[in-house]
């Protein structure tokens, strides 16, 4: 009963952040309901049981990569857009290749894959299922080697952003 | 526990939902911050997918994907910002509107 509440909570504040980010005009407001969505599915996943992913989410996300995000707005320092949206055909064309996309992944969800039947029970887990613990012993084992290249990539990515943001490329 | 919890395809239908909502700010915004912005959106609505799924199945694996999407994502913002601020510097605009030179 309490997750079905929370459940409710949690993805109503996501969803209403996330309309509220695509259609505010100042990009300060934007990056903030961003990070209004990023804590209400924080919080979905303590319900989903990966508190470790929920933690890294705040951390990382509404944490190192929105503070980047406000950064480049106030760098930047852009103006409102005056017209909000694309003009002409093409923004009615991107709501409807959305709607068309949304009738889509709805389909799929609710025919479950063509599979028809009753929606499976969710299955009981074990206690420390999502912890710390267990998360770093198979990240550490079977998933050791995209681990390691995944570190190589964070360094690729540091070096192009500095290599891109310097004034003179010379 | 047991078969109390919320089911899955309720987490679903929200990824689904937020993935839209990102896909429409892809398509109709004109500043290429909050199209940058609603690709995180549609990234965090598919790690919400991922989560949902590794519960219903009793894996961890989904939620290590959800750790390699997180570090990708990371790695992408800072590419991208950066290339933003090129941008910016080089054409006073971070309108994708008014970057067309490869259009000719």
């Amino acid at each position: 009963m309490g997750e079905a509440i929370l459940f409710t909570l949690f993805s109503l504040s996501a969803v209403a952040f996330a309309l509220g980010m695509v259609f505010r005009r100042n990009a300060v407001h934007c990056a903030l309901h961003l990070v209004g969505v990023l804590l209400s599915l924080s919080g979905m996943f303590v319900l989903l049981h990966a508190q470790f992913i929920a933690a890294i989410q705040i951390l990382v996300y509404a944490g190192a990569i929105m503070v980047l995000f406000l950064f480049v707005v106030m760098l930047l320092n852009v103006k409102g857009e005056t017209p909000l949206l694309t003009p002409g055909s093409a923004k009615g064309f991107g709501f409807f290749f959305a709607f068309i996309a949304f009738v889509e992944l709805l389909w799929i969800v609710v025919s479950q894959g063509g599979t028809e039947g009753e929606p499976a029970p969710v299955p009981a887990l074990p206690p420390n299922f999502g912890s710390p613990a267990e998360i770093g012993k198979i990240l550490y084992t079977t998933w050791l080697f995209p681990f390691e290249v995944t570190s190589i990539l964070l360094m690729i990515a540091v070096v192009g952003a500095v290599v891109l943001a310097k004034r003179k490329f010379a | 526990m047991g078969s109390m919890g919320v089911p899955t395809e309720y987490y679903q239908l929200v990824a689904a939902l937020l993935f839209t909502i990102g896909l429409i700010g892809v398509l109709v915004r004109r500043s290429a911050l909050i199209i940058f912005m609603s690709i995180e959106l549609m990234l965090n609505a598919v790690n919400l997918s991922f989560v949902a799924f590794s519960r219903q199945h009793g894996q961890m694996d989904g939620q290590i994907f959800v750790f390699f999407v997180m570090a990708v994502a990371a790695a992408e913002v800072a590419v991208g910002l950066a290339i933003l601020v090129a941008i910016f510097r080089n054409r006073e605009t971070a309108s994708v509107d008014e970057v067309h030179l490869l259009k000719g």
